[in-house]
């Protein structure tokens, strides 16, 4: 079963021992469309934007004007079209969830892929850079693969968590550990068992 | 302003917990539920409170006295931890600072904190 989740942010326990916890708000989504494969076309509301194309998948499916972002979801509980089905993350004890790493723009190879550098003083005129890349003559060229700077972060990343507890009332899961990403980013949360 | 739904969720898990309101200068006893195995027993921790940081699950308090030999020990407890069993105010201190960090570098007599009159 799949669903789209807003990230909230984190907080703890107060058991023994405390456990870090994340806190998930499964957004309001309604189902327009059941596939026959099981996907399904989901509407949900994400900020105020609204165009003709918009509008008019607004009116093929009924809905009302704030679900204005459409998705695709691979598997879904519902049989008939409407409010998304929450039932399976009731007895949900592992989920995964998948969101976008926070984006770090260009960066350098110490922060992107943990390489050492060099020493910061005694004039080693050698302190974060890439180094050698490769050989001279043979074999000529660079390897492919070959870690140097560029951008990092903003990538889809997908964390198993156990789930802690799930409120019905108010949409919120709380899972085990941390997930990726800023708080209130959009992400995508599969029940795994 | 923090998350209403992170606010609920520790407010839900901090409900019923019954804590002193103390500050930091204030002397307190605090009683810690110890597991050995299968035993459990209650160790008492005395000195004096010289911080207190974070809100809501995360808030917690940090207790300094002086051990055997006069070897400073300081210890940090979650506030509202299932593991503190209860704490006791022993004693209202007079200080004019939030974070008594300066009691680190103070020996005997100069390490004192007045008590509080009112």
């Amino acid at each position: 079963m799949e669903f789209i989740v807003e990230k909230i942010g984190m907080s703890r326990t107060v058991g023994v021992p405390s456990i870090p916890v994340t806190l998930l708000k499964i957004v309001d989504i309604k189902v327009c469309e059941i596939r026959e494969d099981g996907s399904a076309v989901v509407a949900y509301s994400r900020g105020k934007k609204l165009n003709k194309p918009i509008e008019g998948q607004q009116k093929k499916y009924n809905l009302s004007k704030e679900f204005n972002r459409f998705a695709i979801l691979n598997k879904v509980n519902n049989s008939e079209v409407g409010d998304l089905d929450l039932s399976p993350l009731e007895s949900a004890t592992i989920v995964q969830s998948s969101f976008n790493t926070k984006g770090r723009g260009f960066t350098g190879v110490v922060k992107r892929y943990g390489f050492g550098g060099g020493p910061r003083s005694h004039g080693s005129r050698f302190h974060r850079r890439v180094g050698s890349i490769d050989n001279a003559e043979f074999p000529g060229r660079v390897q492919p693969g070959q870690k140097m700077p560029g951008h990092y972060g903003n990538k889809k990343n997908s964390v198993k968590n156990e789930v802690v507890s799930f409120d019905k009332e108010q949409g919120i899961l709380v899972v085990k550990g941390s997930v990726s990403g800023p708080n209130g980013a959009i992400g995508r949360l599969k029940v795994v068992k | 302003m923090r998350n209403k739904y992170i606010e609920y969720f520790e407010q839900k898990q901090i409900e019923g917990k019954e804590v002193p309101q103390f500050r930091a200068g204030d002397t307190v006893r605090v009683y810690v539920r110890i597991k050995e195995g299968e035993k459990v027993r209650v160790q008492r921790f005395e000195g004096v409170c010289i911080a207190l940081r974070g809100q809501g699950t995360g808030k917690t308090f940090t207790v300094r006295k002086i051990g055997a030999n006069g070897v400073g020990v300081e210890r940090i407890f979650p506030l509202y931890s299932d593991s503190i069993e209860k704490i006791e105010v022993v004693r209202r201190g007079k200080v004019r600072r939030a974070k008594l960090y300066y009691l680190r570098n103070r020996k005997g007599k100069a390490a004192r904190i007045k008590e509080l009159r009112k």
